[in-house]
């Protein structure tokens, strides 16, 4: 675009924004209570949730939305703590047998220590 | 991060004019005034977290794409009303048919095409204006209200009008050159 048509444009800008003088009352009215109402429902700001500007938004909430959170995560908590020494009890049982099988048994438990006994099992499970 | 009050003033300084943009398009004023309503109310919900500078593009794509919407809305509207009434539009305006850019180009006769002899020689020119500028065609009115009313770059209104910055620019040449060719004819000099 030229000059004259850049000068045009800008004319015709100034003619568009006179005419926005001129509007409604009720127009301008209805548009005010339009940006209100688009104002009140703002999206709430993004880092709400993240760091201590986060965690400081997050108590300053309401009570019923804090334990709608903290309940889960509490529940999620204990859970995972219970599953952990159950299967601490279980590797402890698991050794326990182990260990009374081994005491129990006939063998001497210097035998596991002695080479030649260990390549006499092999050659046994050879023949097998 | 905008402001509260930098959001507050950009929706205050663009209101007006996303009025009158939304009016050159759907030509109803209480529909355009639905339309900037849900714009703003999209933008505040939706992208209130971004920074300032990126709110022109972001609110004249929500804008254009609410203008859309309500011509869709329209469209199934007058499918049903057509299809109930008995008093069709004719075959040849089947919805099948329906464009929206050729029905608002064609289309005058409208209120705001209506003039005022007994209105200031001003008055009278800035109408004319306006209604030159509401006959353009939709895609050239978008890229020059965008480029010179809304003071936004050739970058920001190409990603506004999800077209590349060549089509911008050939709109808006065009629109300017439609503009001056229609009030040289109706003997106006700005």
């Amino acid at each position: 675009m030229n000059i004259d048509d850049i000068n045009l444009a800008y004319k015709i800008r100034h003619a568009l924004d006179e005419q926005l003088d001129h509007l409604p009352a009720s127009t301008v009215d209805r548009l005010a209570a339009a940006r209100a109402a688009a104002m009140a429902r703002r999206k709430p700001d993004a880092r709400a949730g993240f760091g201590w500007h986060g965690v400081g938004a997050w108590f300053a909430g309401p009570a019923v939305s804090r334990l709608a959170i903290a309940v889960p995560l509490l529940a999620l908590v204990i859970g995972m703590g219970g599953f952990y020494q159950h299967e601490q009890q279980q590797q402890l049982a698991a050794l326990a047998d182990i260990d009374a099988a081994v005491l129990a048994d006939e063998l001497p438990l210097t035998a596991y220590l002695d080479p030649g006994f260990n390549a006499y099992l092999e050659s046994q499970q050879r023949q097998q | 991060m905008a402001t509260d009050k930098e959001l507050n003033d950009f929706l205050q300084n663009v209101e007006r004019r996303a009025f009158k943009q939304a009016v050159y398009a759907v030509r109803k004023d209480e529909s355009a005034l639905d339309i900037v309503q849900d714009a703003m109310i999209k933008l505040a919900e939706k992208y209130g977290d971004k920074p300032a500078a990126e709110l022109p593009m972001l609110f004249q794509r929500i804008l254009q794409t609410t203008i859309l919407d309500y011509f869709r809305r329209e469209k199934v509207r007058n499918t049903w009303v057509s299809l109930f009434s008995g008093f069709g539009r004719g075959e040849g305006n089947d919805d099948d048919d329906f464009d929206i850019l050729a029905s608002l180009e064609a289309e005058q006769g409208s209120a705001a095409a209506e003039s005022s002899a007994d209105q200031v020689e001003r008055t009278q020119t800035l109408r004319l204006i306006d209604d030159e500028v509401q006959k353009l065609p939709t895609r050239q009115r978008e890229a020059f209200l965008m480029r010179y009313w809304q003071d936004m770059d050739v970058a920001e209104t190409a990603a506004a009008m999800g077209c590349s910055e060549g089509s911008v620019k050939t709109h808006c040449s065009r629109a300017t050159h439609a503009l001056a060719a229609a009030l040289q004819a109706k003997g106006i000099t700005l």
